[in-house]
């Protein structure tokens, strides 16, 4: 009997999440805030990166993708729950019969599919106009699914942060952010970093994250799948675990 | 009768200030119950926690029987909640922001889109379900605040400041909706400034100042509390000399004041002084042309406990009189 009641609970989180998440889409997708911090700029920053260097589509397709899914998936809890505390819509989540824990996993599904839906596009273009290949789906799924959620989590963590807009929020985040981007393969490969350099970016999430997307487009892994898959497997438990309890510190200093 | 809220103890402190500071109250089933309070005396800190959106730092609340902290799923499940401002989603439309409260409580879809074509209809937003909030005026987005707030068939609705800053027309709408709530037999917990608001629509009304319950009773019971604000007003046919002197030997008088051709006399004992009056009156030959006795009002019930002269109060009590009329 409790274990019936106990799915039932679970089932309802899950429709309630969705519903959440459902409704960020519709509201903040387009949010010029979502726009500049979750395409606009890893575009920006991806072209800085590419104009002027000789540097193969092979190379540079995997490192689009990731960089979008990093940044894309990341921006979604900054914009939407400060915007939401500001004009107090957030607590409608508070005085509904839900957990918070559930009212973040809505707002984690929405930063999910936007990183996601974000970095198909350069996977797309890079199939149909420079002959990309996908040519391991699994790694290549894997890759997009754990860095959507694990980066999606990380901007629900950041998220806790008071303040009075995203701006306050995007701050911190970014000085985390863009020093990531030197230290995970993206303008030096991660084989030709130093001993220390390599350590290094062994630690940063968005590593794992193109080391993924680029075995399923046929490049080479440096630190193999499997590592991939673990270490960006940890940081989502704990993005969403230390984020959740953030939240929760917030929430009783209310 | 059964308790639809029970505040034990409650407390809030914000470091060393004690916004709330250990208040007991009780509000019955079906009953409208009124908090009455200045800014910044803890109205809404205390509705915050009594709808689980902030934590007490001490004490419990429960609703209809539930500890908002221990079962908040099933406490929660029960109330609706409309805050100070109209906290509705601008983007969307009126149908879609019903129905993603729908979707919040767990309302099936098939009974959430009939709940929503009803209160679209209660609430008179029907014809204009489709468009974007954006364009609403303050009434329609409060009359939409409120409808979201039923949507999930709630038992007690907490309404914080419901007509603030709308026009008459929309304040007459909301106040009917409310009343016709609670016929309904909803229980209706509002946080008002309106003096005349509260006095017209409550059963009864707490006053919270400085964090403490000054008084809590029906608005009657609580203007009688206040004897020395009674007055009777009598006027006398073809009297010529000014008879205040003479007036204020009467036993049980106060004072009294000459305004017009009326004489305004204070007194803690109304029907000891209409006797002596029409004593006096037949002694000296006097007609008497009008007697009114007048009590205090929750207004000056509530500026002798909180010792404050609410903001707009003028303002507040003849919109209120305007629109209850």
């Amino acid at each position: 009997m409790l274990f019936v009641i106990g799915i039932k609970r679970i089932l309802k989180d899950i429709r309630v999440a969705w519903a959440i998440g459902e409704k960020d889409i519709r509201i903040y997708y387009a949010k010029p805030a979502s726009l500049m911090f979750g395409i606009l700029f890893p575009f920006s920053m991806f072209l800085s990166f590419v104009i002027g260097r000789n540097i193969p589509i092979d190379q540079a397709i995997p490192v689009l993708v990731a960089q979008s899914l990093f940044f894309a998936s990341s921006s979604i809890g900054p914009v939407t729950i400060p915007l939401e505390k500001r004009i107090r819509t957030f607590d409608r989540f508070l005085s509904a019969p839900v957990s918070l824990s559930t009212v973040l996993l809505g707002k984690t599904i929405a930063g999910f599919i936007y990183g996601a839906a974000v970095s198909i596009i350069p996977i797309i273009v890079g199939i149909i106009f420079f002959q990309s290949i996908i040519t391991d789906i699994i790694a290549l799924t894997a890759g997009i699914v754990l860095s959507a959620l694990g980066f999606a989590a990380m901007g629900i963590m950041f998220a806790s942060i008071p303040g009075q807009g995203p701006g306050q929020v995007m701050m911190p985040l970014n000085f985390v952010r863009i020093p990531l981007l030197f230290i995970s393969g993206v303008f030096i490969a991660v084989k030709d970093l130093p001993v220390w350099g390599q350590l290094l970016s062994m630690f940063s999430p968005l590593t794992h994250s193109i080391e993924l997307v680029r075995s399923g487009l046929g490049g080479q892994n440096f630190f193999g799948p499997l590592l991939n898959v673990a270490v960006l497997t940890f940081y989502l438990v704990v993005f969403l675990l230390v984020g959740i309890r953030f939240h929760i510190i917030n929430q009783k200093k209310e | 009768m059964e308790k639809a809220i029970k505040a034990v103890n409650l407390t809030k402190a914000y470091g060393k200030l004690l916004a709330v500071d250990h208040i007991d109250f009780e509000v019955k089933k079906g009953e409208i119950f009124g908090f009455l309070g200045p800014n910044g005396a803890g109205k809404t800190t205390t509705t915050r926690m009594l709808t689980g959106i902030s934590k007490p730092t001490e004490g419990t609340a429960e609703i209809m029987g539930y500890d908002i902290q221990k079962h908040a799923v099933e406490a929660k499940e029960l109330m609706g909640i409309v805050p100070d401002i109209s906290n509705v989603y601008t983007d969307l439309s009126a149908w879609n922001n019903l129905i993603f409260t729908g979707r919040l409580y767990d309302v099936p879809k098939v009974e959430r889109e009939n709940r929503a074509k009803e209160l679209l209809q209660l609430f008179a937003l029907f014809d204009r379900r489709k468009e974007s909030v954006q364009g609403f005026s303050r009434g329609m987005k409060r009359r939409l605040c409120i409808a979201m707030a039923l949507m999930n068939k709630s038992s007690i609705l907490f309404l914080d400041e419901p007509t603030s800053g709308l026009d008459v027309q929309s304040v007459l709408t909301i106040r009917n909706l409310v009343r016709k709530l609670n016929e309904d037999g909803l229980t209706i917990f509002l946080t008002t400034h309106n003096m005349e608001e509260a006095n017209q629509m409550c059963d009864r009304v707490a006053i919270i100042n400085k964090g403490k319950i000054a008084a809590i009773d029906t608005p009657e019971k609580l203007k009688k509390t206040i004897k020395k604000l009674q007055f009777i007003e009598v006027s006398f046919v073809g009297a010529t000399n000014n008879l205040t002197t003479e007036l204020e030997k009467l036993q049980g008088v106060t004072e009294v004041a000459k305004h017009g051709d009326k004489y305004r006399i204070n007194t803690e004992n109304p029907p000891k002084v209409l006797s002596a009056i029409w004593e006096y009156a037949s002694a000296n030959n006097l007609e008497i042309h009008t007697v009114n006795t007048l009590g205090p009002s929750l207004e000056d019930v509530f500026v002798k406990l909180t010792g404050i002269m609410p903001e707009m109060r003028r303002k507040g009590s003849e919109l209120g009189m305007r629109a209850g009329s």
